[in-house]
């Protein structure tokens, strides 16, 4: 007996050391994202929770900063990846940074302008000479809204623009503005959430004006440095493989991204109640794609899950998960991490009309599609 | 070098009665003089060795050659004194108001404790919370405008002038205060004969204060949301990528600073030359 217990104890040792120096064996790994946590960041929170970065040995670290710091960072090679908007690649290329864009993580150019639905404003031409609000001279939302002005055959100096910060919703709901450039996947559903609630003025609804619509322009996606590139193109390779299986997950099943997201972003809503019903969404989703729906039949379900949603919870309970789906919508395509050179061009072309590029690059040492998986699954 | 130019200074000591000679004296005031220059020479030539040998990318530590460069190019195109021109602007608002306000608050709170009782808790919470939390939120209030930037420069020097008013009016000796009063002095009289005079050496420490942390308001608020001033070329040239210029933009910061700093400085020798001369006769 006491033998059986001395092994029964031996085992139970040796399992605990070998799990022990399994999580040992993973190597810190920094992953540079922008903004804060947040549910849009759940493809990266999703790779992570369900081991693909694991697999590789990697035990990813996050850290939040701004586009300029994420660059700098991978460019001097104190982290092998980050996230970032497709200009700031343009424009550090151009002053010399070794960095390249290898996945193309928003599909559609996430900027956009926010306006009272009630205003008469249905082409980028009624803006003129009304307030819009802007984080700021830089960055992103500069850059789309100005290709959406230059489409529209507008100046910057035909509206009134104020740098407002990343402080849309408040500023808005105060009537300090009359639209705002924004990210289309969040701010409209937070303003709209405000206007429902009665703390945004007289404004009902908000309808948004995007860039995409207009001009196709290349969006955030992931960088990594030249040389790891030349280095260890296996290791790229595998790295952006574990990040598309995350993207993936979410796009097919935003329930259960939703829940693992939540050990990533402290502040997510998420009661008893939502937990439970969300657990319950995953499951059914995943019997749902075990059938082999394709990307149609997978999007309808996504909008069944909304409408199931919304009948059992408040709109406050719901944003963040609105903002998942918003998102999900502007990442899913048929061959998700592919860019289109088109959108690269345009957005060269906006960056040399606004001043900030003296010269065209070589857009081909910028990015690159070759560590894209070939598939959609 | 230095016997270089004193040659005749003898090492044995002076008859009794008599001083060291001059010469030496002057020599170590001009080296006291120099010392800063010496410094920035110092930092310069590390900053050289640094990149010379490329220590760091060129992007993350630019050689000084090409900090120049971005200067004379910003200094040419007008774009740095235009930006230097709006965050001094701010500085100078948020000083005026904020001075302004501390000195009245702090006036009122040194001589009615009560009022300590009243406003203490509001005023030691909002300084110990760090400016970057709430700038954001002066942008919402106070719009993008340069009102914000001023506002929260002002909240920014606000305290330390309020505490040395304060100390500065309570350390007037009671003594004097009852030489006043058996003087039969007006209370405007003492306000002016004695706790101005006798304050102010402590007023003035906190507006070099002041005058210091004034750069870091007005370019936490440029950097929350702004269209011009030096916050927002540190930010545009970030995101532009062109780190000379970001060195170019922080070293005018400092030299703002630090002309503030001196002109505090200047004002202070000026107004205390009373205390120098007392201090003179009394030795």
């Amino acid at each position: 007996m006491l033998r059986i217990v001395r092994c029964l104890a031996g085992f139970a040792l040796l399992l605990l050391t070998s799990v022990s120096l399994a999580q040992d064996a993973l190597t810190p790994y920094r992953f540079l994202l922008t903004f804060i946590p947040n549910i849009q960041f759940a493809p990266l929170y999703a790779a992570i929770a369900d081991g693909h970065y694991a697999a590789l040995g990697l035990d990813v670290q996050i850290e939040y900063l701004n586009e300029p710091d994420v660059i700098d960072l991978v460019a001097a090679e104190q982290a092998d990846f980050g996230m970032v908007s497709g200009e700031q690649v343009i424009l550090a290329a151009a002053r010399g940074r070794p960095v390249v864009y290898v996945y193309e993580w928003f599909q559609q150019y996430p900027v956009g302008v926010v306006f009272d639905a009630a205003a008469d404003i249905t082409t980028p031409a009624d803006l003129a000479g009304q307030r819009v609000g802007i984080p700021g001279r830089f960055g992103a939302s500069y850059s789309g809204f100005t290709a959406l002005l230059l489409a529209a055959g507008m100046a910057e100096d035909a509206v009134q623009l104020e740098e407002i910060g990343f402080n849309a919703p408040e500023v808005f709901c105060l009537g300090a503005v009359d639209a705002a450039v924004v990210y289309i996947n969040n701010e409209p559903l937070q303003i709209r959430h405000l206007a429902q609630a009665g703390q945004c003025g007289d404004v009902q609804d908000v309808r948004v004006l995007t860039v995409a619509s207009d001009t196709p322009l290349v969006s955030n996606g992931l960088v990594t440095h030249q040389a790891l590139i030349e280095r260890d193109p296996d290791f790229v390779g595998a790295a952006i493989a574990a990040y598309d299986a995350g993207l993936k997950s979410v796009i097919h099943n935003p329930a259960r991204a939703y829940l693992l997201s939540a050990a990533f972003v402290d502040t997510l809503p998420l009661t008893d109640a939502l937990q439970a019903v969300l657990t319950e969404q995953a499951t059914a989703q995943e019997a749902f794609l075990a059938t082999g729906p394709d990307r149609e039949a997978i999007a309808a379900s996504r909008a069944d899950l909304l409408a199931a949603l919304r009948a059992q919870f408040t709109p406050a309970e719901l944003i963040q998960m609105e903002v998942l789906l918003a998102s999900i919508d502007l990442w899913d395509a048929d061959r998700p991490g592919f860019s289109d050179g088109n959108g690269w061009e345009n957005m060269q072309n906006t960056l040399l009309a606004m001043g900030l590029l003296a010269e065209k690059v070589n857009l081909d040492r910028v990015y690159s599609n070759a560590f894209v998986p070939a598939t959609a699954d | 070098m230095l016997q270089d130019t004193h040659p005749t200074i003898s090492t044995h000591p002076p008859p009794k009665g008599l001083a060291w000679p001059r010469p030496a004296g002057l020599s170590r005031r001009w080296l006291r003089r120099l010392s800063p220059l010496a410094t920035l020479l110092v930092i310069l030539a590390g900053w050289h060795v640094i990149t010379a040998r490329e220590l760091y990318p060129a992007f993350i530590i630019p050689p000084p050659a090409a900090v120049a460069q971005a200067f004379a190019a910003a200094v040419s195109d007008g774009s740095l004194l235009a930006h230097t021109r709006v965050t001094l602007g701010e500085m100078l608002g948020g000083l005026f108001i904020g001075v302004s306000a501390g000195l009245l608050v702090g006036y009122a709170i040194a001589r009615l404790p009560l009022l300590e009782d009243l406003l203490a808790p509001i005023i030691v919470a909002f300084q110990s919370t760090p400016i970057v939390a709430y700038a954001p939120l002066l942008i919402i209030w106070f719009g993008s405008g340069h009102t914000a930037k001023i506002v929260t420069c002002a909240v920014i020097v606000f305290f330390p002038t309020l505490m040395n008013t304060i100390v500065g009016v309570r350390t007037v000796p009671a003594a004097l205060r009852e030489l006043m009063r058996s003087l039969q002095a007006t209370p405007l009289q003492v306000f002016v004969k004695l706790e101005v005079p006798a304050a102010l050496p402590v007023l003035l420490t906190g507006l070099k204060t002041s005058a210091t942390l004034s750069v870091i308001g007005a370019v936490v608020g440029e950097f929350v949301s702004a269209g011009d001033g030096l916050g927002y070329l540190v930010t545009s040239s970030r995101y532009e990528y062109n780190t000379p210029m970001v060195y170019v933009a922080v070293l005018t910061m400092t030299a703002l600073a630090l002309a503030l700093y001196s002109l505090v400085s200047l004002l202070e020798w000026r107004l205390l030359a009373w205390q120098r001369h007392s201090h003179a006769r009394q030795s």
